[in-house]
């Protein structure tokens, strides 16, 4: 039975470093829509998150005789993106914020994922909400509420601890409360109370 | 008892708070709406991220990805080239060209560019074979082309087969024209008409920069032309390729790259300036 996942990328990678032209390109395709997500939330910006994504990808290349397997193919390459996002977060951490041009030109990349009747207020204030986390965090978030990695992954992907993980996104949560609240239907807007308030029990 | 704060909260369902401590947390949710509400936001929380479409790739950004991926490819041939007869790195034997369906949209892109860069060499009159298409079904056809760039077969029997023919081949590789005349940016369009009517007299292979280069500039668009010249005095490439309605020249630096294109001038000229 045909399987679109064969060879596998572990066999895909084994061809590239063993002088397979075309076997790189292949692996990377597969994954290159996720891989671009990741860049893309986590850097808030197109621009950075292509560059970013051709960073990591020239990297891969280059750098995959040194992958041991000791993670899943997918988990290393999302390392090096994130690594490479976070790179160029820590590079611009002295910059101005995204002028407007910046914003409208990310609005107009998300909105070619297929969907642009659907969602697209709620993108808005999500990447909006996005910016305001520090780069660990939201780089966590992403991979566990966006992407759907297990806190297992996303800690291998950010090269930490499973704790560390949920402790970043734990943060985070908290932190986009107040902002995404007003996306959450019906019950937010009968009942939503002012998060950060209380005290410890 | 005061209300719970948002952080604690949230390590809370985070599981990060435990035993009596998260007993007491549990026990106060039971009897307080005020944070059970909370709670119910802070799962909100992740079922909005989680309902947020995944942005797909942006076709502009496949496209510099493939053509940097091309790049890299050559660049990697290049270098194994550069070690010997180009099995140094290779200790199983590299896959056999043009017998799998799938091939990086970059080799798509480039294989024409072989077919019309090669042709170009043999003159204006034969520089039409293999246009217009870099679609997935042209590969095999391009790699023909490419493979034809390494062999001595004349410019007529290569134009007569570049379109089909094509067993295998495809080599990440362009070929230049190492032309060397002197170009300035007045009366450019009339300059750059001038070379393409000419006939080359000779070609050579393109490094994995230029390749990065030429194909980053050209977009996926046919390739009429890639020529060494000089800009002015200084050493420049020729890039030319069929853009649509118009044709377009690029005059690039000497450090023209698949990321940073380095333009020192652009011209268009008639629709069939540059081929039939």
């Amino acid at each position: 039975m045909p399987d679109e996942d064969w060879p596998a990328d572990q066999e895909l990678l084994r061809r590239h470093v063993a002088g397979d032209a075309e076997a790189f390109g292949e692996l990377f395709r597969r994954h290159r829509d996720r891989l671009w997500a990741v860049a893309l939330r986590t850097l808030c910006d197109p621009e950075e998150a292509a560059d970013a994504l051709q960073d990591a990808m020239v990297s891969a290349f280059r750098r995959a005789a040194d992958f041991r397997g000791e993670s899943a193919v997918t988990t290393w390459l999302h390392r090096i993106v994130v690594n490479a996002s976070l790179d160029r977060l820590r590079r611009r951490a002295a910059r101005p914020a995204l002028p407007t041009g910046d914003e409208q030109a990310f609005e107009s990349l998300v909105a070619q994922d297929g969907d642009p009747a659907r969602a697209t207020d709620t993108r808005l204030d999500v990447n909006a909400a996005l910016r305001l986390l520090p780069p660990q965090q939201r780089a966590a978030l992403v991979l566990v509420d966006m992407l759907g990695f297990s806190v297992a992954d996303a800690a291998a992907i950010l090269d930490t601890s499973p704790g560390t993980v949920k402790s970043r996104c734990a943060r985070a949560r908290a932190r986009l409360l107040p902002h995404l609240a007003h996306l959450q239907g019906n019950r937010s807007d009968s009942q939503s109370v002012s998060p950060g308030q209380g005290g410890e029990t | 008892m005061t209300h719970l704060d948002t952080d604690v909260l949230a390590e809370f369902r985070a599981g990060l708070i435990t035993g009596r401590r998260g007993a007491r947390i549990t026990a106060h949710l039971a009897g307080c709406d005020r944070c059970a509400t909370l709670d119910d936001q802070l799962a909100g929380v992740s079922v909005l991220l989680a309902s947020v479409p995944v942005p797909a790739l942006p076709d502009r950004v496949a496209q510099r990805l493939d053509t940097a991926l091309a790049a890299e490819v050559a660049r990697r041939d290049d270098a194994e080239r550069a070690r010997g007869d180009g099995t140094a790195e290779s200790p199983a034997p590299r896959r056999p060209r043009g017998n799998r369906g799938f091939r990086p949209l970059a080799l798509r892109v480039l294989a024409p560019a072989a077919a019309v860069i090669l042709l170009a060499a043999g003159g204006y009159g034969l520089s039409h074979a293999g246009l217009g298409s870099s679609s997935g079904s042209t590969a095999s056809s391009a790699e023909g082309a490419a493979k034809s760039a390494s062999s001595p077969t004349p410019p007529a029997a290569r134009r007569a087969n570049a379109p089909e023919a094509a067993p295998a081949g495809i080599t990440g590789t362009i070929v230049l024209v190492p032309g060397g005349k002197d170009f300035s940016r007045a009366g450019l369009a009339q300059q750059v008409e001038a070379v393409l009517h000419a006939p080359a007299a000779s070609t050579t292979r393109a490094s994995g920069q230029l390749l990065g280069c030429v194909l980053g500039l050209a977009g996926g668009h046919p390739l009429q032309r890639v020529e060494s010249i000089r800009f002015e005095g200084r050493p420049a490439t020729l890039v030319v390729a069929r853009t649509g309605a118009d044709d377009t020249a690029w005059i690039v630096g000497p450090d023209c790259s698949a990321t940073d294109p380095h333009v020192l001038a652009m011209t268009s000229l008639p629709s069939g300036i540059s081929g039939p």
